[in-house]
């Protein structure tokens, strides 16, 4: 059987409470084994011998002897020593001892300490030992403890508290200490999520100390700076192809027209005119790949905006309508509930939205209807385009995603299968998915897109921009 | 008309196709091959436009860009990059340009910007004309009214929006680009001829019973509206 597995953070403050646990109990086991028994054992010992003494004493020499010894003893070593002679009903007939209350009467030889009183007033805790004088009555005697043991009985109740404490102290410093691995853990984690999402300039933190965590945030800093070099060279490699590969068309661009404007007759025409537009059906071909791959590696993201969602269909809608119109179908544009604005790029966004109304005219003309949508859901919105078209069969539909994927090449006459492509990266851009579905029918393409967290989400949307001044009008002051 | 105008592009034969139709058409055209050199003749302030490639030598086409508005020069900029995505689009209209044209590119498509460009540079320095009348179609921006021939023109504010900016260039080729540009805002390319279909309402609308049509098509580069059309 397999143990569960127990999260590191939890072994590490486990380990912690235990060694503060181990560490205080050596040391208190250490100081208990020092300070017990080395005194009182020799105590025992004298006073078993004195109790035996006395009643030897009392057996060869009766009461007088008795109580004549007990003088003696008290009048040598008096401040220590506590004797009573007493008859069988514990009535006091000499000695120095104010009988214990608590004394087990029915105990003879048993050793006891206890507090103990004496005649002259004074008291402190001692060792008593009960002697059995037979007829006669009762020996208890016993001596008072000296500084020190009272001193260790002292230390031996403080051991006790103190193994208290050292658990409190554990859990405490365990407590504390994974409080501090936790922060560093997460500060780290914190810049790479922060990276991941696009913020490319973030670095972990590095403290200065050298410890092991500063060690792991060198090492990550070290992977970002490499795959923050990777993209940059990425960029610059695809830069340089669209510019080495768009110099020689647009050469060729430029002779074909200088041929045609020379004059040609109408054959030639048709044929380079035919060229033109295979040339541009190239250099949009390669536009958009150098579009997927970088908007799959999250950039332009400083050209982020609010954007309300009801709007960018409008305006979608605005564009699109006469011609699906002309096409003889009809197109609606629905908005379900409250929607929230979204943080991002409004030119992508549509390009990514025209995209999708392209293939629903193209593929999902025959169903006579296509609705734009946005609804709230769980964790943000969808916007998307529904037909009634034959839709994606749902075993096909991640072939449809893939890139160049061409779901049937008959059905496709243009176009390189980038389309959908090209939606997913604007879509990833976002933090957000495209999901192609069922419409019952046709399909159903919506960009999930989270809910957006932006600098200072606006209560409302600021105006809507007159488009004639618009080019400008990405300047990040809206929302704001 | 006649405009001064810099050419600042690295690719020889591109800049001197470039400089050939543009003196054909009958400007004086200048040109810088690299960076430095083009934003020293920039700084100067005599050409009506510039023409500013992106990735040359020297000094890329943004730095020279920003450089050229930090020390206030207003000179209208068209930018001629291969950096053909949306987002750099965006970037290069946010430092400042006043255009932006991905090669390659047709050369009508070039002429017919720096033409907008060239307009709309009096309109800045003028007042917009809040009446604007070709052959006998008259333009009301105020009340956004149209008639022709006294007849008024019922127009979606879409539409109205259309014939406006092609009468503000009326007499010179809009492209489609242009309009998708300049009237809906969209950097990107829809790829389907949404654009014709919004001209061929409005042509409706505005040419319909009319023997002398205003709104022509001028093939493989796009439309204009003109008095004779």
């Amino acid at each position: 059987m397999r143990l569960p597995r127990i999260p590191t953070i939890v072994r590490i403050a486990a380990l912690a409470m235990l060694l503060v646990l181990c560490s205080n109990l050596a040391l208190l086991a250490f100081i208990h084994m020092r300070t017990h028994n080395d005194r009182l054992t020799p105590l025992r010992q004298q006073m078993v011998a004195d109790a035996r003494a006395l009643s030897y004493v009392y057996s060869s020499g009766g009461e007088p002897k008795l109580t004549a010894a007990v003088h003696d003893m008290l009048s040598v070593d008096g401040n220590r020593m506590a004797i009573g002679i007493f008859d069988r009903q514990w009535a006091p007939q000499a000695g120095n001892l104010v009988l214990p209350v608590d004394l087990p009467a029915d105990r003879p030889g048993a050793f006891l300490i206890t507090t103990i009183h004496l005649k002259d007033g004074q008291q402190g805790e001692g060792a008593l030992i009960i002697s059995d004088l037979g007829r006669r009555g009762w020996l208890v005697s016993g001596r008072l403890f000296g500084e020190q043991i009272t001193l260790q009985r002292a230390i031996e109740r403080s051991l006790a508290l103190s193994l208290f404490l050292s658990v409190l102290f554990g859990i405490v410093c365990a407590l504390i200490l994974t409080h501090f691995v936790r922060r560093r853990v997460a500060q780290i984690g914190l810049a790479v999520d922060r990276f991941g999402h696009g913020d490319l300039a973030l670095r972990a933190p590095v403290e200065g100390s050298g410890d092991v965590f500063d060690r792991l945030a060198v090492r990550i800093n070290a992977m970002l700076d490499r795959i923050v070099t990777l993209m940059t060279e990425l960029r610059m490699l695809t830069d340089s192809l669209a510019h080495d590969l768009r110099s020689p068309v647009a050469r060729l661009r430029a002779r074909i027209e200088h041929v045609m404007a020379a004059g040609v007759n109408a054959d030639s025409e048709a044929a380079l005119d035919g060229i033109l537009s295979e040339a541009d059906a190239l250099m949009r071909i390669l536009t958009t790949v150098l579009e997927i791959g970088r908007y799959e590696a999250l950039s332009s993201r400083d050209q982020f905006n609010w954007i309300d969602a009801g709007e960018l269909l409008d305006e979608l809608a605005d564009l699109y309508g006469p011609l699906i119109d002309e096409a003889g179908m009809s197109l609606t544009v629905t908005r379900n509930g409250p929607l929230l604005p979204i943080f991002g790029h409004r030119q992508l966004l549509a390009q990514a939205l025209s995209n999708l109304i392209d293939n629903a005219i193209t593929y999902g003309g025959a169903g006579g209807a296509i609705a734009l949508f946005a609804e709230p859901n769980e964790d943000g919105q969808c916007i998307g385009v529904a037909d009634r078209g034959p839709g994606i069969a749902p075993e096909l539909i991640g072939h449809a995603l893939s890139r160049f994927g061409r779901l049937d090449e008959a059905r496709q006459p243009t176009g390189a299968g980038l389309g959908l492509t090209l939606v997913q990266a604007i879509a990833h851009l976002h933090n957000g998915k495209l999901e192609l579905g069922d419409a019952r029918p046709g399909l159903r393409a919506a960009l999930r897109m989270p809910m957006s967290s932006g600098p200072m989400r606006p209560a409302r949307l600021p105006p809507a921009r007159d488009p004639k001044s618009a080019d400008l009008a990405m300047d990040g002051a809206a929302g704001r | 008309m006649a405009w001064k105008i810099l050419i600042v592009e690295d690719d020889i034969e591109a800049a001197s196709y470039m400089v050939q139709g543009l003196r054909q058409e009958g400007h004086v055209v200048d040109v810088a091959h690299d960076g430095r050199e083009g934003l020293f003749h920039a700084s100067s302030g005599l050409f009506d436009a510039i023409i500013l490639d992106r990735m040359m030598p020297g000094m890329e086409g943004l730095s020279v860009l920003r450089a050229l508005r930090a020390a206030g020069t207003t000179t209208p900029v068209l930018i001629l990059s291969a950096l053909a995505t949306v987002d750099e689009r965006i970037m290069g209209l946010e430092v400042g340009a006043d255009d932006y044209l991905v090669k390659p590119f047709a050369f009508g498509e070039l002429v017919a910007r720096i033409s907008a460009l060239m307009r709309r540079q009096r309109e800045n320095i003028g007042t917009i004309d809040t009446r604007i009348v070709v052959g006998d179609l008259e333009i009301d921006c105020l009340k956004r009214t149209v008639q022709r021939r006294n007849q008024p023109i019922d127009l979606q504010p879409r539409e109205y929006k259309l014939l406006e900016f092609l009468a503000r260039n009326a007499g010179r080729v809009v492209t489609r680009t242009m309009l998708i540009e300049r009237v809906w805002d969209y950097h990107f390319d829809p790829g389907t001829n949404v654009v014709d279909v919004h001209i061929s309402r409005l042509r409706r609308k505005i040419d319909a019973g009319f023997e002398i049509p205003l709104l022509s098509t001028v093939r493989g580069a796009g439309y204009r509206l003109s008095a004779g059309a």
